[in-house]
């Protein structure tokens, strides 16, 4: 699991209940943290690449947090992405997040564990209908 | 002894830059000069100690990648797994204490890692047994101190201590590291800096325990870890490009002082060479600017008491490819000569005083004769009307 966010507290409480559920974990703050991102170079970004699942909370309103959203579902469309999303949602978010899971901001690192279990326990069901 | 290489990949890489960084110097010394092999090797070395130089202020600096990882939760979901990280401060009673206490809560595992701190040095001559039986008695000691057997372990690391906590990770997958530093840097202790590394590199909460002699731990606030990174990480780097970039000018300065030598050895042994050369051309019979001879037929009184048709300097000593003058004054009727086949001279010499020059291109020395039919035994015969040219 990939999560992508800026408060290193909270992505560290939510890295915590992942763990607990059973998956590895790698924790970015985003384009805002210390550091180059590399979705916003040339380069890809290889916890995004090897994710099961990206559990995005940047913060939308700033351009370089939905152009990270944008070059994730570019680069690597067979990773499904979880995005903690406002309810004031602009028609350009609105069409970006087409296709994502989402989640109502603000969200405990409780309710994130939760949802992405919700996901993956849909995902083995699905999984198990098909085979 | 023990191999300073942490694997067969390690081990290889090395020996393939040092045939990478031999061969040049190999290839100088085969096809050019000593001095040549000398700047190339210079070059080598400059070029290794600039690479090396700047992994050790990588190294210190840290990374710079944001991205923090961490394995899935091990055991059940109550279970709590703590890595606690020290070397010299693993003796400190607070410290002790605290293991104790986390012990006593139940299902809570505890590993002690404690990395033995070998420095490069120690690593590349392999004596490096001293650190790991101080690592071990210090380990021994705090596991006797806490007991608990069953939920305390305790694990000695030869790697790099960063290192050894990301290998930890891979077998003990801890839900919170606890690093034990002072906060100055022992000679055999962890870098306070290295709770913020492990903070930067890993998704578990990590608490920073530093320790005076004696005294209760300490939990550093975000402003001094951030001095501690400064002061071990940045200024470090700093202070270890200065001295790298010091020790890179002595290296400079060491192999041009070396090339200088070399270089002047080779003109010395040129100079030398030269002046061989002058002392024996100086050794040599002198050279006349101009020969001044005659022809006089039966001038000189033969051993068997006739007299014989002579020229009066018949030994000529000559230097290679210059020419040479010669006067002479042929008192005969009829022409005679200075024949020389094997030098290459044949100087036909007409009555009457006339000057010829005598050319021999090759060193050697010559038999030259009289080729006109005259007094046949004076042709025979060195001194009459033949002799030698000498060409030096």
């Amino acid at each position: 699991m990939l999560i992508e966010h800026p408060d290193e507290a909270t992505g560290l409480a939510i890295a915590s209940g992942l763990r607990l559920a059973g998956y590895a974990v790698a924790v970015c703050p985003g384009p805002r943290g210390h550091g180059q991102c590399p979705l916003t170079g040339p380069a890809g970004c290889a916890p995004a690449h090897d994710a099961d699942l990206v559990v995005c909370s940047l913060g939308y309103e700033h351009e370089v947090a939905r152009e990270v959203l944008r070059e994730l579902r570019t680069r690597y469309p067979d990773t499904p992405l979880m995005v903690e999303v406002p309810s004031d949602m602009d028609a350009d978010l609105r069409e970006l997040l087409d296709g994502c899971h989402r989640l109502p901001a603000p969200a405990t690192p409780e309710q994130v564990v939760a949802a992405v279990q919700s996901l993956s326990g849909h995902a083995a069901v699905e999984g198990r209908a098909g085979a | 002894m023990r191999s300073p290489f942490h694997s067969e990949q390690e081990a290889f890489r090395f020996l393939l830059l040092l045939i990478l960084g031999l061969l040049p110097v190999v290839l100088a010394a085969a096809l050019g000069p000593t001095w040549l092999a000398l700047a190339v090797l210079a070059v080598v070395l400059v070029i290794l100690a600039a690479r090396v130089a700047q992994l050790r202020m990588r190294k210190l600096r840290g990374l710079a990648l944001p991205v923090k990882m961490a394995p899935p939760h091990m055991g059940s979901a109550a279970e709590r797994r703590v890595l606690v990280v020290a070397n010299d401060t693993l003796g400190e009673e607070a410290l002790l204490r605290e293991i104790e206490r986390l012990a006593c809560v139940p299902d809570t595992h505890l590993l002690l890692l404690v990395p033995a701190l070998i420095s490069p040095g120690a690593r590349l001559t392999g004596a490096i047994d001293g650190l790991l039986d101080q690592a071990r008695v210090r380990l021994k000691t705090a596991l006797d101190r806490v007991g608990h057997g069953l939920v305390v372990a305790g694990e000695i690391s030869e790697a790099d201590p960063l290192q050894a906590i990301e290998d930890t990770f891979a077998i003990f997958a801890p839900d919170e590291v606890i690093v034990s530093t002072r906060s100055e840097r022992a000679a055999s202790g962890l870098e306070p800096r290295l709770a913020g590394l492990v903070r930067e590199r890993f998704a578990v909460p990590v608490r920073h325990l530093v320790f005076e002699p004696g005294s209760a731990a300490r939990e550093p606030n975000r402003d001094t870890e951030a001095r501690y990174r400064h002061e071990f990480g940045d200024a470090a780097a700093r202070k270890f490009g200065l001295k790298a970039l010091a020790g890179a000018g002595i290296l400079a300065a060491v192999l041009m002082s070396m090339v200088a030598l070399v270089q002047s050895s080779e003109r010395e042994e040129a100079r030398a060479a030269s002046q061989a050369a002058a002392e024996q051309i100086a050794a040599l019979p002198p050279v006349a600017k101009m020969v001044v001879l005659k022809v006089i037929p039966e001038g000189k009184r033969g051993p068997e008491g006739e007299k014989h048709d002579e020229f009066t300097t018949t030994e000529f000593v000559v230097r290679a490819g210059q020419p040479q003058e010669l006067r002479i004054d042929n008192t005969d009727e009829v022409p005679h000569s200075i024949t020389a086949p094997e030098a290459g001279v044949n100087i036909v010499v007409m009555p009457g005083t006339h000057t010829y020059t005598l050319l021999v291109k090759q060193p050697g020395r010559f038999l030259w004769f009289c080729t006109f039919r005259c007094d046949e035994w004076a042709m025979q015969h060195p001194g009459y009307m033949s002799g030698y040219i000498t060409v030096s």
